[in-house]
């Protein structure tokens, strides 16, 4: 890569995760969380990138260029025998970082288009949430005022004697509709994410009890309805009421 | 998204520096290329927009994106450490502080890495910046082994994943630290430094300091940046084809489950901060073999194995890599033995 091109790929980086944290549109990918510590790398290689493009377009006292060629040196030298397949640093006028070229990919990507936040094609092949074995235990809900929960507690409360915490107390749910074979109702599911959605489990509740269409594959709904025993063993609220919505900004739990 | 019409609206401006600086290297053919590029893939949107429609390339394309934002924090973090030391540090200070026996300075390096905060993507700089400032490699690849497992944030993440079981925080350093050392003996009994590809950044002691730090940086950054994009398409892909459901059909005792568990860290390419939740999912397996899980999963996976072969060569990686499955896996096996 050439001086300049190195310094407007590092600022398209930057840019990049500025961007993404500004938006938001980080939570697609990875834990709320991170969304500051995107901003500070990312302006730190947007500063990186701004030095590199003035020095490279000459607005800056150029002392980098003998480093350049130190380097175009020794790599010639260096690299004869040492040529990985595959491997883009096999030529002596290369810095060894043509690879840097690659860091252009998810920059256009997100550009160009903004990848969805993880939808029903992987719900059936993650790892389970198994809530089975060595659970949690619960108190009971406040009873007379509807609980908002997360799917994964939803699970883990109906895993624990058999769902007796939940009581008759109302429970709001909020997730997507995922695909199931099931005779009646539909399932919808969350993913739960520790880090990024690479390591995403999906948490599925079984919802009946509704009337009319089943809302489309992938659909948000948030539902209210009450916990209620099932034969299988997917954890099944019976609704008794349910709202298309657009997807929250922070698609996970 | 105001810095990105930079490069399409002054394409001609660096032809005005004369090409013969830079020798061979033509100047001003990076921003024309950066450009073109971007212009042929706006042309390509209405593509790439009905190839979401595809729900398997929208999921490729989320945990792809997603392993790159993810890691790119800690590549800056790694970038920035290895610059400074590039920059900052006296030539050979490093060095003389790490013991003169390769035998003594292995364990301190393996334990040095408690110091860097991170995860995997961030100890692969700032080892390769060991080697090239001269740090007997063993050590070097005892801390960057070391580094991603056995630091602060990864410890206590450990131990929110696995609510009272400190002895499952303990199991991991200790089989993690363990299989450093070991893989840093190794590599003095029957490494070859020959298999380390040159670095030649070694121009630490030339122009002034800024420049220097800015230099490495950039290139450290790039470099490592350009094989993290690899190894996050490789395991997206993996990811999208291989269904992780299907550790579900493997046996959760014995020894044949530390082998499935370890190969599924190396596959999922998880960041090491974060694997011990998806370890704690993983009831159907004994404990014995999570910790295979968190013991490989930062010292070899997919997009690991994309940076060290960028960094340090194919030739290394291969070896490196599968010696150091082998060790890990045998360390969480007698640790997770012993203690759990």
């Amino acid at each position: 890569m050439t001086e300049d091109a190195r310094a407007t790929t590092v600022l398209l980086v930057g840019a990049m995760m500025v961007r993404l944290a500004l938006t938001g549109a980080y939570a697609k990918y990875v834990r709320t969380g991170m969304g500051g510590v995107l901003l500070v790398a990312g302006a730190l290689l947007v500063a990186l990138g701004l030095v590199g493009v003035a020095r490279a377009l000459g607005l800056v006292r150029r002392r980098a260029d003998a480093h350049g060629d130190a380097h175009a040196q020794a790599d010639a030298h260096g690299h004869g025998d040492e040529r990985g397949p595959g491997h883009a640093d096999g030529h002596g006028h290369a810095h060894g970082d043509r690879a840097g070229w690659l860091l252009l990919g998810p920059v256009l990507a997100l550009l160009l288009v903004t990848p969805p936040a993880l939808g029903s094609f992987g719900v059936g092949r993650s790892a389970a949430v198994d809530v089975r074995s060595g659970g949690r235990t619960f108190d009971p809900l406040p009873a007379g005022r509807t609980a908002s929960m997360t799917l994964l507690e939803f699970d883990e409360r109906a895993a624990d004697h058999a769902g007796a915490s939940f009581g008759a107390t109302p429970v709001r749910l909020t997730g997507f509709v995922t695909p199931g074979n099931d005779r009646a109702g539909f399932r919808i599911a969350r993913y739960q994410i520790a880090c990024c959605a690479a390591d995403a489990v999906a948490a599925v509740v079984r919802v009946t009890g509704t009337t009319g269409n089943t809302p489309a594959r992938d659909q948000w709904v948030t539902v209210t309805g009450t916990f209620q025993r099932s034969a299988d063993g997917v954890p099944e609220l019976r609704a008794t009421s349910l709202a298309e919505i657009t997807a929250p900004r922070d698609p996970y739990e | 998204m105001p810095p990105v019409p930079t490069p399409a609206s002054s394409p001609e401006a660096p032809p005005a520096d004369d090409a013969a600086a830079s020798g061979r290297r033509p100047r001003g053919a990076g921003l024309p290329l950066v450009t073109a590029l971007i212009v042929a893939a706006v042309a390509l949107r209405p593509v790439l927009t009905g190839l979401f429609g595809h729900p398997a390339v929208a999921n490729w394309a989320t945990v792809f994106v997603a392993i790159t934002i993810q890691a790119l924090p800690f590549l800056v973090l790694g970038v920035a450490v290895s610059a400074s030391i590039a920059a900052f540090v006296p030539p050979g200070l490093i060095a003389r502080l790490l013991p003169k026996r390769p035998a003594l300075a292995v364990p301190a390096a393996a334990a040095a890495g408690a110091a860097l905060p991170g995860c995997e993507c961030g100890s692969v700089p700032v080892a390769a910046r060991l080697v090239s400032i001269g740090v007997t490699p063993a050590a070097a690849f005892a801390f960057l082994l070391s580094a991603p497992a056995i630091n602060p944030v990864v410890l206590v993440s450990t131990a929110v994943a696995f609510p009272g079981r400190p002895a499952m925080v303990l199991a991991r350093f200790l089989a993690s630290l363990a299989a450093s050392v070991v893989m840093g003996l190794l590599w003095i009994a029957l490494g070859r430094d020959d298999l380390i590809k040159p670095r030649r950044s070694d121009h630490t002691e030339e122009g002034p300091r800024l420049a220097v730090f800015l230099a490495t940086a950039q290139h450290d950054l790039l470099q490592a940046g350009g094989f993290l994009v690899i190894g996050a398409g490789t395991a997206a892909t993996l990811q999208t084809l291989v269904p992780r459901s299907i550790v579900d059909s493997v046996a959760g005792t014995g020894p044949l489950s530390l082998l499935v568990l370890g190969v599924l860290a190396v596959v999922v390419a998880l960041c090491s901060e974060a694997d011990a939740f998806v370890a704690a999912g993983l009831k159907q397996f004994s404990l014995t073999a999570r910790l295979a899980f968190l013991v490989v999963g930062p010292m070899v996976d997919v997009k690991l194995f994309a940076l060290q072969a960028g960094t340090f060569g194919t030739r290394f990686a291969w070896r490196f890599s599968l010696a150091t499955f082998a060790v890990a896996v045998a360390c969480a096996g007698l640790v997770g033995w012993w203690l759990l």
